[in-house]
């Protein structure tokens, strides 16, 4: 190698952490992954449906123009559009790029790369490996990372927690503090530049959530509480389809309604045949009498709103009960086994029934953040995208810290398209290691100048934390407060909401975290001290929880998953374009665009986040079209 | 659904251990479970109130999960004598008092938690990757595959590391230098991509010294006890022949 | 490039297989044929089967090369292979892994029952030539005894058990067999051959058992 390489850390061995590793590493940089397990056992391994990328493979004049437009309306106009454009345009060679490291994508009978239909889009556009999409991606990049381990260009830390970043006298951050899972050694490293790629915070829903027991949001909260932005915390997808569950909902893909699947309730609620018995006029098939253009196909904040009016206002929820079916019995089966093996399979699993026997039985849960880290872009006035390579793109408000994955806010607006976070995650690492890159070539001096104290101070501090935790004895056992959290944000900061519940969510989350002054950690080994891991995850989840509600309290309006009932502007039935009354609609919607077309910031301040906004980059695609997909 | 049913209680016996030196010790539990719940969620549930058959209060007990649903390979443990994932295994299908013990043939962290480490190096040692020039984009298009070999290719791909096979293995084991069957099946994998074969003398030979494919002596445990149904000696076979045709090569070939 | 030359395990392992199958396997089916022909009597057995064989030329130099040097090799890397796994049948009941541990338990018992039998038949008549001049009236008096006759039945059925086995696993090693069904498949025709053989081998022992060996039984 030319030049020596500098030092840098990538906290996060999901798809983002695993590409931006990959880069930075390509490029002749030492980075050191640092990771709560095995990296290849992250969460982007649940993913089923797939990836989106153009490739047209089904001659529907699908263009990349159209990909860009999708996610933008998808989005409700949220994300600044420059990024957008940026990823939809590098999907395809993103795709093949996949390809090469070996990941299994489906075939057409000619041998070229399938494609299958995702919500709220009217192109085949979505790459797929069977249902497992996100384990194949994420095991692929997985691989090359461990090529590079074994030629010693990457180290890695599994089993060691983020704990904080070490800032300069600047504000610079030149490195991080973490802990060893298992001695509870918390060390220091010194670092050039930080990528943050810790991907999602369902958990903060927890039981009712789709994301795995690692998604805490937890490393994201900390950056914040050191002085990261913030932004858009009140966006949070509810997916449609989850199975029921106590200990976790479990998702259903997307993909199930994208190849054929029918979302139906009986129209009796006290209908009590069992549902092959009942006869398709008996049977309301509610998307697609609502919905006739997309039907089952809309996105999905649409259809968990539905499924939300079907069973709570409507009361038309099987048995009376917050469940609808997911009816896949009327396709063809060697085809859904095929195209659907693994979700099936795990229905049966954890359900004990076939899904090819009886419909599923579903209900929305907690999915997919589309707020996260403020990061910023660089925007290329030639391309009107992002300017390839600069330093800037992802990187947060903290000099020298970087961040991608689901951690970040950039690509969703208001509401992310089903197989288009595959697409972000991977792309903002790509993108986050070429910047770091680009950083680390203007930086004049690297952290190994960095006197020690800094990082002696910091792990001071947080073995400090530790010290408290570990000798409290109160009456607060950290598993129920995160009990509590859930319970908490599912009710009151969940797909429908209000301002008189989000002030009371404010307040107990306020209470809530008084009660850790309470805590009792219940157990005393020092060695693989999971409780200790678990109620500091639990404290900085609660700190972002109050983020997302002090957001959502703060934004009076209906956009995307955000959805405030009395701040809905219905879009008149039956009416369409050119219509006066639609255009009146029309006009109240961009006057509301005026006044909230806008992000929302979070800045960490000690008494309670403070928020403000910033305009959003609309140059490719001024709002002129509301949603609609009727 | 089951979900009609009362919770139940149920017991637990659930093997021990403070830390990899130490004893393991044998703590019983009784808890009530709802219907559906799985090991994992009974474990979960465990973590707030651990508190044994004869009323002691004891450390929770430490173990590993992630997904919920049998992707992540975290929690794979020994369920009543049989290597498997944690959260797949219902309880209304076990036979009570349910045993749990850490995964066998991997040393013990603490508890149920254990270090498969030697897996992960295991695919290091086969190269059980794809060598790419680099990770940007190329302006070519994927090459083509027919449905048939991708089906066969697909099998293999599914594979989470969850190390069940190796456990059940009676070759493979912490002190000795069989690879297991899991890296086995990603070489089968990696040799057979359009251009991970350009590796795939390489791989053979890694799979042709100690340690390797002939280490395997057949027992064919391991794809019983793959959760994910990877054919593991059909991979095995393949490479059987595979590596034949690399001895002759390598005996006649000059190359 | 050659590694596998370089590095011979692969190559020892090969081999070991390969004795099994051809001199030792071989030798195995051709024993038992041979020995079955003590059901045409003594005279028969004692002249036109032993007696043709010794009438070879360089026999001791066949019977060393072919038989004894692969089999000593074959038994002392079947011992190496043995310590190299832990069989647990009771925890894992599955018939593939049954078998994998009986192949071991086999490779074991014909340790022991080689060092007898040969050491009883072949090593002996080097020291008494009454025995090699005789061998169908010495192997009459020894199986007219009940506990070598029964110590014959085991060895003979752990050998037969012993190459039916490993000829299924040899398909496996090799890669003639590849699929489940196929290996499944294999397993049967492997079942079927190994009864056939112990068939022959029980023909055989019982043979030895009339006392003139005077009335072939057809
Ligand atoms: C059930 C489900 C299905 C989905 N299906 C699809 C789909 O079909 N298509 C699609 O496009 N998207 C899908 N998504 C979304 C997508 O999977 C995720 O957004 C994406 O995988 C996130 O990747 P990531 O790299 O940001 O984070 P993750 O994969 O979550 O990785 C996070 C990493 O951060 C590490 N980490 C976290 N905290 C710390 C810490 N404190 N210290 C050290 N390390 C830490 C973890 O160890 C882990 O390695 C799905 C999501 C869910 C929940
Ligand atoms: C069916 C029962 C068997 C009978 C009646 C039998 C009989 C004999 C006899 C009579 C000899 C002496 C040959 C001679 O001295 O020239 C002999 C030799 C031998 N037998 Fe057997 N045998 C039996 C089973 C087996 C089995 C199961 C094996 C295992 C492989 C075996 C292996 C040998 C060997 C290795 C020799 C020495 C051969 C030589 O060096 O010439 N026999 N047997
Ligand atoms: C009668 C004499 C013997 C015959 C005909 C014979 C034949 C065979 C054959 C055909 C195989 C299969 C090889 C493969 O799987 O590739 C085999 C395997 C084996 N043999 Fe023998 N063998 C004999 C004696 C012995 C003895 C005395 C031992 C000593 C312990 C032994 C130990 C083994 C072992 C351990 C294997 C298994 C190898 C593996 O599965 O990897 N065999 N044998
Ligand atoms: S092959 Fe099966 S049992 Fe083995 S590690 Fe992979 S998934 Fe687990
Ligand atoms: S259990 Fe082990 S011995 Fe071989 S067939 Fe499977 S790897
Ligand atoms: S928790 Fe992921 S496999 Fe069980």
């Amino acid at each position: 190698m030319m030049n020596r390489g500098r030092e840098v850390i990538v906290i996060g061995g999901g798809l983002g952490g695993l590409w931006a590793t990959l880069t930075i590493a390509e490029a002749g940089h030492r980075v050191r992954l640092f990771s709560l397990f095995e990296v290849m056992r992250s969460h982007s391994v649940c993913a089923q449906g797939g990836i989106n990328a153009v490739f047209d493979a089904k001659g529907e004049h699908d263009s990349v123009r159209q990909h860009i437009v999708d996610t933008i309306k998808g989005g409700s106009y949220l994300a600044n559009q420059p990024p957008i454009q940026s990823m939809c345009e590098d999907a395809p060679g993103l795709i093949r790029t996949f390809e090469r490291m070996g990941v299994t994508f489906s075939r057409t009978p000619e041998g070229q790369l399938d494609q299958r239909l995702f919500g709220g889009v009217k192109h085949r556009r979505t790459c797929f490996a069977g249902a497992s999409t996100g384990q194949q991606l994420l095991h692929g990049v997985d691989q090359q990372v461990r090529r590079l381990e074994a030629d010693d260009r990457v180290h890695k830390h599994e089993w060691w927690e983020f704990l904080s970043l070490v800032k300069d006298a600047d504000g610079v951050c030149r490195g991080i503090v973490a802990m060893d899972l298992r001695s509870l050694e918390v060390r220091a490293f010194r670092a050039d530049a930080v990528v943050l790629a810790t991907g999602g915070l369902g958990q903060i829903y927890a039981p009712k959530t789709t994301c795995s027991t690692n998604s805490t949001g937890a490393a994201a909260s900390r950056v914040y509480q050191q002085g990261a932005r913030f932004a858009n915390a009140e966006f949070f997808q509810f997916h449609p389809t989850a199975m029921l569950g106590e200990d976790k909902t479990r998702l259903m893909s997307e993909a199930a309604r994208g190849e054929g699947g029918r979302i139906w309730v009986p129209r009796d609620p006290a209908d009590r045949r069992e549902p092959a018995r009942i006869p398709e006029a008996e049977r309301f098939y509610f998307l697609e009498d609502w919905y006739p253009a997309y039907g089952n196909t809309v996105p999905r904040d649409i259809a968990s709103r539905a499924i939300w009016k079907v069973t709570r206002e409507l009361g038309q929820g099987v048995g009376g009960s917050d469940r609808v079916y997911l009816d896949l019995t009327h396709l063809d089966r060697g085809f859904v086994a095929s195209r659907l093996g693994a979700i099936l399979s795990i229905y049966r699993k954890f359900a004990g029934s076939d899904p090819l026997q009886a419909p599923m039985e579903i209900f929305p849960a907690a999915h997919y953040a589309m707020g996260g880290l403020w990061v910023d872009y660089e925007k290329d006035t030639s391309t009107g995208g992002m300017r390839p390579g600069s330093p800037r793109n992802h990187a947060t408000s903290i000099p020298g810290l970087y961040a991608c994955g689901e951690c970040d806010y950039a690509y969703h607006g208001a509401n992310r398209l089903g197989a288009n976070s595959l697409l972000s995650a991977s792309y903002s690492g790509r993108v986050a290691g070429e910047a770091v890159v680009s950083y680390l070539n203007g930086l004049a001096t690297g952290a190994e100048a960095m006197p020690a104290e800094y990082f002696d101070a910091e792990i001071r501090y947080q073995a400090q934390i530790n010290q408290h935790f570990m000798h409290a004895r109160g009456d607060q056992n950290p598993y129920h407060l995160h009990q509590a959290l859930g319970a908490l944000m599912t009710a009151k900061v969940g797909v429908v909401r209000n301002n008189a519940e989000l002030d009371a969510a404010i307040a107990e989350l306020a209470e809530l975290e008084q009660r850790f002054a309470r805590l009792d950690l219940a157990e005393a080994n020092a060695w693989a001290n999971q409780s200790l891991a678990h109620a500091r995850q639990v404290f900085d989840m609660v700190k972002l929880a109050q983020v997302m509600a002090a957001s959502a309290r703060a934004r009076d309006e209906c956009r995307g998953a955000h959805y405030k009932p009395e701040f809905a502007l219905e879009m008149p039935p039956d009416k369409y374009a050119g219509d006066p009354e639609f255009e009146a609609y029309r006009a109240r919607w961009k006057a509301n665009n005026a006044e909230w077309l806008k992000t929302t910031v979070a800045e960490y301040s000690t008494d309670s986040p403070r928020i403000s906004f910033e305009p959003v980059d609309l140059s490719l695609l001024q709002p002129e079209q509301p949603r609609d997909y009727r | 659904m089951t979900d009609a049913h009362e919770p139940r209680t149920i017991e637990l016996r659930i093997r021990r251990q403070d830390n990899p030196n130490s004893e393991p010790y044998w703590h019983h539990f009784a808890l009530p479970v709802r219907a559906g719940a799985n090991v994992v969620s009974a474990l979960m549930d465990l973590r707030g109130q651990p508190v044994t058959t004869d009323g002691t209060r004891v450390d929770p007990v430490a173990f590993e999960h992630n997904c919920m649903e049998e992707v992540c390979g975290a929690c794979a443990m020994l369920i009543n004598g049989r290597p498997r994932p944690a959260c797949s295994a219902l309880l209304a299908d076990l036979d009570s008092p349910v045993t749990l013990e850490p995964l066998p043939k991997f040393p013990v962290v603490r508890d149920l938690l254990v270090d498969r480490s030697r897996l992960l190096d295991n695919l290091k040692r086969v190269r059980a990757w794809v060598r790419i020039d680099g990770p940007w984009d190329t302006h070519e298009h994927p090459p083509r595959l027919s449905q048939q070999a991708w089906a066969a290719n697909y099998l293999y791909s599914r594979c989470m590391n969850c190390g069940c096979c190796m456990a059940a293995c009676p070759q493979f084991d912490q002190d000795r230098p069989f690879v297991g069957p899991a890296p086995l099946a990603q070489v089968r994998l990696m040799n057979a991509h359009p251009t991970g074969r350009y590796d795939k003398a390489t791989r053979l030979h890694a799979i042709m010294a100690e340690g390797g494919l002939s280490d395997c002596g057949n027992a064919q445990n391991c794809v019983r006890v793959c959760p994910k149904e990877i054919p593991l000696t059909t991979a095995i076979g393949e490479l059987g022949r595979q590596t034949t045709v690399q001895l002759l090569k390598d005996l006649f070939g000059g190359a | 490039m050659s590694s596998s030359i370089h590095n011979a395990h692969f190559l020892l392992r090969r081999v070991h297989s390969l004795l099994g199958l051809l001199p030792v396997g071989a030798f195995l089916v051709f024993h038992l044929w041979e020995n079955s022909q003590s059901r045409l009597g003594a005279a028969h057995y004692n002249e036109q089967v032993v007696g043709a064989l010794k009438g070879m030329n360089y026999l001791p130099l066949i019977e060393i090369t072919v038989i004894a040097l692969p089999l000593l090799f074959h038994a002392l890397y079947g011992l190496v292979i043995i310590r190299a796994g832990r069989a647990e049948p009771a925890q894992y009941p599955f018939l593939r892994n049954r078998l994998y541990w009986l192949q071991r338990l086999s490779g074991l018992g014909l340790i022991l029952f080689l060092l007898l039998h040969v050491g009883l038949t072949r090593i002996a008549g080097l020291f008494d030539p009454s025995i090699a001049d005789d061998l169908f009236a010495h192997m009459h008096g020894a199986l007219s005894q009940p506990l070598v006759f029964a110590l014959y039945l085991i060895g003979l059925l752990l050998a037969v058990f012993h190459l039916a086995n490993g000829l299924a696993t040899a398909a496996i090693a090799w890669g003639l067999t590849t699929s489940a069904e196929a290996q499944r498949q294999f397993g049967w025709v492997c079942a079927g051959f190994g009864l056939a053989l112990a068939l022959l081998g029980i023909h055989g022992l019982l043979g030895f058992l009339t006392a003139s060996g005077a009335g072939a039984s057809a």
